[in-house]
């Protein structure tokens, strides 16, 4: 454990790593409440765009998949307020459109490489210095909003209609929510990659509500086993070579499937 | 009812609502004062729910006007001065992270702010709020784990938390039991009396509280008000318009 730990990549990684688990939680327990789950999905291949962008015109990939991460997280929550009937449809459409988009821009621009490979599955070989302070500057100031508005949110996701009634600005926090689930999701890619960050983000959630407790003892338990997943699943990344993101999101749905049995009523 | 004062709390005039082609409210104009006491009844698509949402600006209102407290609604901000339990509130999301007391703490969300924590006043409203619905020693279970009649209770002393000048309630006994409602009704009738809150609530049940009621509203479509509900519910009449057993309504409360 403390071997892998002399490697600068490693340190890299598990600052990030542990950067990305407690914002993909703590984030992630909003979005699980407020049923987003399949737009975190939906936002992670926005983000891939952005990365095919980047990659192909010589950016940041990091930064064009923030940026259009948070374009479509916006268009996203335009959608959805205006035709909530059919949300569950418009996320579906942009979920595979994205996809196909960013594979389209990769092949045209002739960067269908190992870098496309690392973004969709996460590496742990390829966070850079750049990456971490990237990660844990955008990170704490996401993480900042998150807890600011926390007791909002939480009201908007138990009974939005009330917490309208009752004053709050519900339009402009799930604005926001949105925006700041597109920037961790952004910032996330690199370790997780972008087709496994949404299970990062929602399944601690879903195992941590197994235990029935209320809203803050289930954050907590959300960040815990978020932090043990990425632990464990970059543990055992480095020890058999295995891609980051898969092996993280395997601890965690261990980690859900334990939660499920030990709590079976 | 309490001397009127100068302002209202509701004022509506001429408030029409169009879905559509369809007319769903027409020309209503009516006024609530503080402390009074005012069942909403009317057949099912006659615009109930629809009314109090264009109260509480869920909805636009095609033509016609709303002031609360003398504002219009684009206007007013103090909106914890209302409370609102909706029509579906007891009907819970089973599996949510939500103990009695973190509910009963939303109320207290608006009138905090942004960067502010808990107060001792705070703490001491939402005390009060769990004691004066008896939901004190259920604090700490998990709304999820509650009847019917206890979710009911909860969802009223969310309301009261933020310290409401007018409680507005749809259909609240919905999947609450029989002495479940007949508590509920004493407790408002309670409230309304000892803390002169002003209560507007949309009901099937009418004769359980005939006694209680200050004022009637009949809605369908347009609304008649009745100032004297124990004659217009001996009515046959109403039965015949709004598909209410309103037969044998004097003595339907002691029945129970």
């Amino acid at each position: 454990m403390f071997e892998m730990l002399s490697y600068d990549f490693m340190q890299r990684a598990f600052i990030a790593g542990l950067f990305i688990a407690t914002l993909a939680s703590i984030s992630g327990t909003f979005v699980v409440l407020k049923r987003y789950s399949l737009m975190s999905e939906t936002l992670a291949h926005s983000a891939l765009v952005g990365v095919a962008v980047g990659l192909v015109a010589g950016y940041n990939p990091l930064w064009v998949a923030v940026v259009v991460s948070i374009l479509s997280a916006w268009l996203i929550e335009y959608l959805r307020s205006s035709f909530s009937i059919y949300s569950d449809a418009v996320l579906s459409i942009m979920l595979s459109g994205s996809l196909a988009l960013a594979v389209i821009i990769v092949s045209l621009g002739g960067a269908f490489n190992n870098s496309l490979f690392s973004y969709l599955f996460g590496s742990i070989l390829s966070v850079s210095d750049t990456d971490v302070y990237t990660i844990v500057v955008f990170g704490s100031i996401s993480l900042a909003f998150l807890l600011l508005f926390s007791k909002e949110l939480y009201f908007i996701a138990y009974d939005e209609e009330v917490a309208k009634t009752s004053g709050i600005k519900v339009k402009f926090l799930n604005f926001l929510l949105v925006t700041v689930v597109a920037i961790i999701i952004a910032l996330s890619i690199r370790v997780v990659g972008s087709l496994l960050i949404g299970a990062l983000m929602v399944i601690p959630t879903v195992a941590a509500l197994q235990y029935r407790v209320g809203f803050r003892n289930t954050m907590f338990i959300a960040l815990f086993f978020a932090l043990f997943s990425v632990i464990f699943g970059m543990s055992l990344s480095y020890y058999f070579s295995l891609p980051s993101g898969a092996t993280i999101v395997l601890s965690v749905i261990a980690i859900f499937i334990i939660s499920l049995v030990i709590n079976r009523k | 009812m309490s001397l009127k004062p100068e302002v209202p709390i509701f004022e509506v005039k001429e408030l029409s609502f169009r879905v559509r082609e369809q007319l769903i409210l027409e020309n209503v104009s009516f006024e609530i004062f503080s402390g009074e006491y005012i069942a909403i009844i009317g057949p099912n698509g006659g615009g109930k729910t629809t009314l109090i949402r264009l109260l509480l600006n869920l909805e636009k209102q095609t033509s016609g006007e709303i002031k609360i407290f003398g504002k219009k609604l684009k206007d007013f901000k103090e909106w914890y001065k209302i409370g609102y339990v909706p029509q579906r509130a007891t009907l819970v999301d089973e599996s949510f992270p939500a103990t009695v007391e973190d509910i009963v703490k939303m109320g207290r969300v608006a009138r905090r702010g942004v960067f502010a924590g808990m107060s001792s006043e705070d703490r001491e409203k939402v005390h009060d709020a769990m004691q004066k619905m008896d939901i004190l020693d259920l604090k700490d279970k998990m709304v999820g784990t509650l009847s019917g009649g206890q979710r009911q209770r909860v969802m009223i002393a969310r309301a009261l938390a933020s310290s409401p000048k007018i409680l507005i309630l749809d259909e609240p006994n919905t999947g609450v039991d029989m002495v479940s409602q007949q508590r509920f009704y004493e407790l408002l009738a309670k409230l309304n009396r000892e803390e002169n809150i002003t209560i507007l609530f949309i009901t099937h049940d009418i004769g359980v509280i005939a006694d209680d009621i200050g004022r009637l509203f009949t809605i369908n479509r347009k609304v008649t008000i009745c100032n004297d509900p124990k004659k217009l519910l001996s009515c046959d009449e109403v039965s015949d318009l709004y598909g209410i057993h309103a037969h044998s309504l004097a003595n339907h409360k002691h029945e129970h």
